[in-house]
């Protein structure tokens, strides 16, 4: 059936059109809050905190936007939410011209073509998922929903409602800021 | 003026790293680059470690206990 008139039967309280809505977009719902949080409870939290809201607030749903975009923006509102809550004090590049021009006196070891460099290597899984965890939360999200979840430019920007080029910007900065950690650690193992 | 000129190119690559690496832009960029052998190097890493993050996520089903606590909190 047609979303658009799954969500309006569930909208007059077809709990079958709810329940075929929850199954579409519980697995979904999940992974990104997983990929956001790195924690199973937490990402389980999320999936009902989510479900619930759509519930609640289904009735204000004006389809404006798509209901994929609607309810994305809720589960991640709710992850950023319970990420800030954990208080943890993430990194930042601090200035980007200085950053910039550090680029430019920089010697920088090409690690790409190592083939001992990838993700069958327990010991890397555990770097890139210590380095993506180092994210803050204006960063991991961006992250998350442009290269893992793989949604367009304007996707991210309607779910996290913010402008494209901000979404670019912040996007940049998490690539750069992976890139450093993982780096410094590949660098290593490429000289030794 | 060569110092300018590779501080120019390394904003402008820079600029291009929230694109999608595969969109025209982005080819083009990694065309340029070739030219700068700090900036190939830096546009490389990069681009592996988005890359290496991707393969690294793997999708994971969702737990047949957390569906079911699920619909039953929902009451479906």
């Amino acid at each position: 059936m047609d979303e658009t008139i799954l969500v309006e039967k569930a909208k007059d309280g077809d709990k079958a059109a709810l329940a075929q809505l929850v199954q579409t977009y519980s697995g979904k719902i999940y992974n990104l809050a997983l990929r956001i949080l790195r924690n199973k409870e937490d990402a389980e939290d999320i999936l009902q905190e989510t479900f619930l809201t759509v519930v609640e607030k289904l009735h204000t749903f004006d389809g404006r936007s798509g209901f994929f975009t609607w309810i994305y923006r809720i589960a991640t509102n709710a992850s950023l939410m319970k990420l800030r809550k954990k208080k943890l004090v993430f990194k930042d590049i601090a200035n980007e011209d200085d950053y910039n021009d550090s680029i430019e006196s920089r010697v920088f070891v090409d690690w790409t073509q190592d083939p001992s460099i990838n993700v069958y290597d327990e010991e890397i899984k555990k770097k890139i998922d210590e380095a993506v965890n180092k994210l803050s939360d204006i960063y991991r999200s961006v992250f998350v929903l442009r290269d893992i979840e793989g949604l367009s430019i304007k996707e991210t920007s309607a779910i996290l409602n913010i402008s494209e080029e901000n979404v670019k910007i912040r996007l940049r900065r998490a690539r750069q800021f992976l890139r450093d950690i993982l780096s410094e650690y590949f660098e290593e193992r490429v000289v030794n | 003026m060569k110092h300018d000129h590779s501080k120019e190119r390394i904003k402008k690559m820079c600029d291009m790293l929230g694109e999608d690496f595969d969109s025209p832009k982005c080819q083009a960029m990694a065309e340029q680059v070739k030219a700068c052998p700090t900036c190939k190097v830096y546009y490389d890493t990069v681009k592996k470690t988005v890359l290496l993050c991707k393969q690294n996520d793997c999708e994971e089903e969702l737990p047949a206990e957390v569906n079911s606590r699920l619909m039953k909190l929902l009451d479906l």
